[in-house]
């Protein structure tokens, strides 16, 4: 099958490694939350204050900015815009590609001075890189993860949700 | 590319709704909006001009709750259907993991049709992957309307793959969920 048409297994050991990284880059900028994305929008891991409402919505549209980004990069004959960074009033987004595939996003106050978030945001893309490579290179079966009546259960599932 | 996230449990796919402009692709996601379990759905988020017409996207997150102790969601998309946005609905394309497009049955319509799906094409061949292996679900739509081709010419011009293939009113729901239906388990079988 097409490569590209597999899924992104992220086993729990790795999940715990990225969960420090984005921790740390909390503490160490003083940031108030972070996120990493696929590139899809899915969010993979997240950490920092509790109360953010709607994280998907949010993966969904820092996804879409970002693929747009890209295409406006493209038409600037550009490869791609590798950061971005949004300011509002009271928060701040920066956000840093990693290796084509991932989006990591942090959003701060002023309180957090840009220049530190964008040193250390380098720093915890190059980290994770690392960590996402090791995660892409694995070949896990999905059978071996969701178990073989996975399949099953799930349409079962779908006839029961999706009804008028 | 489907996530499947282990610690947490948790799996994600995306599915995004492509077709012509006015072929009723935020339609779709409204009737499902509209009908879906109130556990079950997040909001619907647009980005629309002022005269509703989808700028960016639309964005329905459903959550099937757990199954085989995963929780399972389906992050359903739309792209903007007019010609002039073919950056934007490449960038609303990413990384997703099936398509169901929207075709327009009115007799006026089907260039239109033919030319998006071209252009599906290409965008799907674009981002490295095979389109002929690639989950699509057909949807003609606006079968209640008088000026409407037959399904055999719509196979015809627009099934050469032989997908799944319904007929649909997409305003009052005729077919919505069998075609929501078709693209999740075809994007299940290929996780």
């Amino acid at each position: 099958m097409d490569p590209q048409l597999t899924s992104l297994i992220v086993p729990s050991e790795e999940i715990a490694k990225i969960e420090e990284c984005l921790n740390h880059l909390v503490e160490d900028t003083g940031g108030n939350y972070t996120l990493l994305l696929d590139k899809s929008g899915q969010v993979i891991a997240s950490q920092g204050d509790g109360d953010r409402q709607d994280i998907t919505a949010l993966g969904a549209l820092i996804a879409g900015t970002f693929a747009s980004s890209r295409e406006v990069a493209k038409l600037l004959r550009e490869k791609d815009f590798r950061v971005l960074f949004q300011q509002g009033v009271r928060e701040n987004i920066f956000i840093a590609l990693i290796e084509e595939q991932w989006i990591l996003c942090i959003i701060f106050n002023k309180g957090t001075h840009i220049g530190l978030v964008k040193v250390l945001t380098k720093k915890a893309t190059d980290e994770l890189a690392g960590v996402l490579e090791r995660v892409r290179q694995q070949h896990k079966a999905r059978d071996e993860v969701l178990g073989s009546s996975f399949r099953t259960s799930m349409e079962d599932t779908i006839d029961l949700l999706f009804r008028d | 590319m489907a996530l499947i996230n282990v610690a947490a449990r948790e799996i994600h796919c995306k599915i995004v709704y492509y077709g012509p402009g006015m072929c009723g692709k935020t339609s779709n996601l409204q009737y499902i909006h509209a009908q879906v379990p109130r556990d079950t759905k997040g909001d619907l988020l647009s980005i629309a001009t002022e005269t509703e017409r989808t700028l960016f996207f639309d964005f329905l997150p459903l959550d099937l709750g757990k199954v085989r102790g995963f929780q399972t969601r389906f992050h359903l998309y739309t792209v903007p259907g007019q010609v002039l946005y073919e950056r934007t609905r490449v960038a609303v394309l990413n990384g997703s993991d099936g398509v169901v497009f929207v075709a327009d049955s009115q007799r006026s319509k089907l260039e239109e049709n033919i030319k998006s799906l071209k252009e599906l094409a290409i965008n799907i061949t674009r981002q490295n992957k095979k389109f002929q292996d690639y989950p699509v679900v057909l949807q003609y739509n606006k079968r209640d309307l008088s000026e409407i081709l037959p399904v055999s010419v719509l196979d015809k011009y627009l099934n050469g793959m032989h997908w799944q293939r319904y007929e649909a009113i997409a305003t009052t729901g005729v077919g919505v969920f069998d075609t929501l239906k078709a693209i999740s388990k075809l994007v299940i079988s290929r996780l």
